[in-house]
């Protein structure tokens, strides 16, 4: 298994005058990408997956996502915003859905796209995809990147398993293109388009999409980032009647939950898990082909899914009750999709096969990575067992692991530390 | 006192020859395996999985070590009065042996026949007890060998090589 050299981009920023060295980053890592040294956060670029769970614990403002800057839209002749599901339930219900889209209209867009315009058809597109693959089970969703990431470095053996088409949003982005190039009769380079997402692992995928062939939008804006800016207008605006059309009926990709209520029929069984603990145990049980009975399984790493997404404002419970609420009271929009269809059928939508990024090894060579294990082993018994974090390695087994790698040392443990002095004393 | 034999013929000498020497083995691992620990049940193999991980053995054999030491784990769990795993990882291969206080085998013949269960109830409800777990041990393992005395102890072996 080669260890790919590319640099991995990240969405997320360290702002070292503001860590304190806490370690609460280091504890909720789900691939214990981060460490503290010298008193300060590090993230090692090759083992961090974008969940933000590190942006959601600090309370220094020391960990900040990355988001582009609004002004990048006006490089365009004409800009397009598509908006994640979970858009939807960051409001009160006072502020009508139509309402909160045509805001965007105001900051500058030129026209605004829905996520959810596209759910029946990746509905469609999913149910193909688990037929066709009769010989892989179970499926799993790759719609959240940070999931992707997640099995590219933890469960590599599972790449294959992976829905191997693009994500919803970027189909739609392809859709739009062409659309708008026949409709404006513009230059594909001078249509701009727009994620407004709810997580930073969308933003990372938005500049270093995992397995596509083409880059396709032109830059993300967090939820969070633009909140601020869509209140002011919505203010303004006074919360009018306008014409601009809605999809609530898709609103159900922000839902795992519903998601794989949609998918779930006749011939296929499907399963929702999101949180990224619950994430990691169904993997590992999928590992053990104690899952194969389902034929898919719709994976989220945040609470809910992308309505759990840390750049969102609203809670994950309120915002999913809301959207709920929304598709529950709305009137089906039909969204003409048989120009997608044909590029399903032309494979257009697939993507290059998923790599591994095999970052939990401890050498290359499986005669030194034993040898390196039998060390930890011996280290491991030496150290208090407490996995108190306090050496800045979330857990003793990780310090044991980064003594190996020569990325620290037995001196680190600060309660070893403590007991050599009292026996001295 | 009823043994059971199945060794992938491309692997017969090697394996026979490593059980006739058992070299020590420089990474080990210890389990112990609770009676009807179900809540438990698994974190053995899971701990062999994440080491082999950290090594860099093959995602493929990885999984069929996954399965057939998770299988033999949820046996012990089940159908014996607790018992012990012993992992011995090697730069070529992997010896896992589970060693459990009875009460024995009756029929192993019969025990590896696809569907046949001992199991009572409580394992059922657990979702458990499908009849699958030795022949699967089997299909993921190039050596698989139990001895058994029934009224007596249980220790099963198996042996997975990496290419």
């Amino acid at each position: 298994m080669a260890v790919s050299e590319k640099k991995y981009y990240h969405a997320i920023q360290l702002i070292p005058e503001n860590c304190t060295g806490c370690t609460s980053c280091v504890k909720v890592c789900p691939t214990e990408a981060i460490r503290v040294r010298n008193g300060k956060a590090q993230i090692d670029p090759n083992r961090c997956v974008d969940c933000g769970n590190c942006v959601t614990i600090c309370k220094f403002h020391a960990i900040l996502p990355k988001s582009d800057s609004l002004d990048i839209i006006n490089k365009f002749q004409y800009k397009v915003a598509i908006l994640s599901s979970s858009y939807a339930g960051q409001f009160t219900e006072d502020i009508a859905y139509p309402v909160s889209k045509q805001a965007l209209i105001e900051l500058g867009f030129d026209e605004v796209a829905e996520e959810a315009m596209v759910t029946d058809f990746m509905v469609g597109l999913i149910r193909d995809y688990i037929r066709q693959h009769k010989d892989i089970r179970p499926i799993l969703s790759s719609n959240c990147p940070a999931v992707v990431r997640l099995i590219q470095v933890k469960f590599p053996s599972l790449l294959p398993n992976i829905l191997h088409q693009e994500a919803p949003m970027s189909i739609l982005t392809r859709f739009l293109r062409e659309k708008i190039q026949a409709e404006k009769g513009l230059k594909d380079s001078d249509i701009g388009i727009f994620l407004i997402v709810p997580c930073v692992a969308h933003v990372t995928a938005v500049h270093q999409p995992e397995g596509a062939y083409k880059h396709l939008q032109d830059g993300a804006f967090s939820i969070g980032m633009i909140y601020g800016k869509i209140r002011d207008r919505l203010r303004k605006m006074n919360n009018e009647e306008n014409k601009i059309n809605t999809y609530e009926q898709g609103l159900t990709l922000a839902l795992s939950g519903v998601e794989a209520e949609m998918v779930d029929c006749e011939d296929i069984r499907a399963l929702s898990v999101n949180g990224t603990d619950n994430v990691i145990e169904i993997l590992s049980k999928v590992e053990d082909h104690y899952l194969d009975q389902y034929d898919y399984i719709v994976l989220r790493s945040c609470t809910n899914g992308c309505v759990g997404g840390c750049l969102n404002v609203e809670n994950p419970f309120v915002a999913m009750s809301r959207i709920k609420k929304l598709i529950k009271t709305s009137k089906h929009q039909k969204v003409d999709t048989s120009e997608l269809k044909e590029l399903y059928k032309d494979g257009e939508f697939a993507v290059v096969p998923l790599e591994p990024r095999s970052i939990m090894l401890l050498d290359q060579d499986i005669k030194q990575a034993i040898q390196k294990m039998k060390k930890l082993n011996e280290i491991l018994v030496m150290l208090p067992g407490l996995n108190c974090s306090a050496c800045g390695s979330p857990t003793c087994y990780a310090l044991a692991e980064d003594i190996v790698s020569d990325k620290a040392s037995i001196d680190d443990c600060v309660v070893l530390l403590r007991r050599h002095q009292k026996e001295e004393e | 006192m009823a043994e059971y034999w199945n060794v992938n013929p491309d692997y017969e000498i090697s394996a026979k020859s490593f059980l006739a020497d058992k070299p020590e083995a420089d990474v080990s691992l210890e389990f112990e395996i609770a009676v009807k620990d179900f809540v438990n049940a698994g974190k053995g193999s899971a701990e062999v999985k994440n080491t082999l991980k950290r090594l860099g053995v093959d995602p493929a054999i990885l999984r069929r070590i996954a399965v057939a030491s998770y299988e033999a784990e949820i046996n012990v769990t089940a159908h014996s009065e607790g018992g012990k795993m012993y992992s011995y990882i090697y730069d070529d291969s992997v010896y896992i042996r589970f060693e459990d206080k009875g009460p024995g085998i009756s029929n192993i013949e019969q025990a590896m026949v696809p569907g046949w269960s001992t199991a009572d109830d409580l394992v059922r409800e657990m979702g458990f007890g499908a009849g699958l777990g030795l022949p699967n041990i089997q299909k993921n393992s190039d050596l698989l060998h139990i001895t058994s005395e029934y009224g007596s102890t249980t220790t099963l072996e198996i042996i997975i090589y990496y290419s």
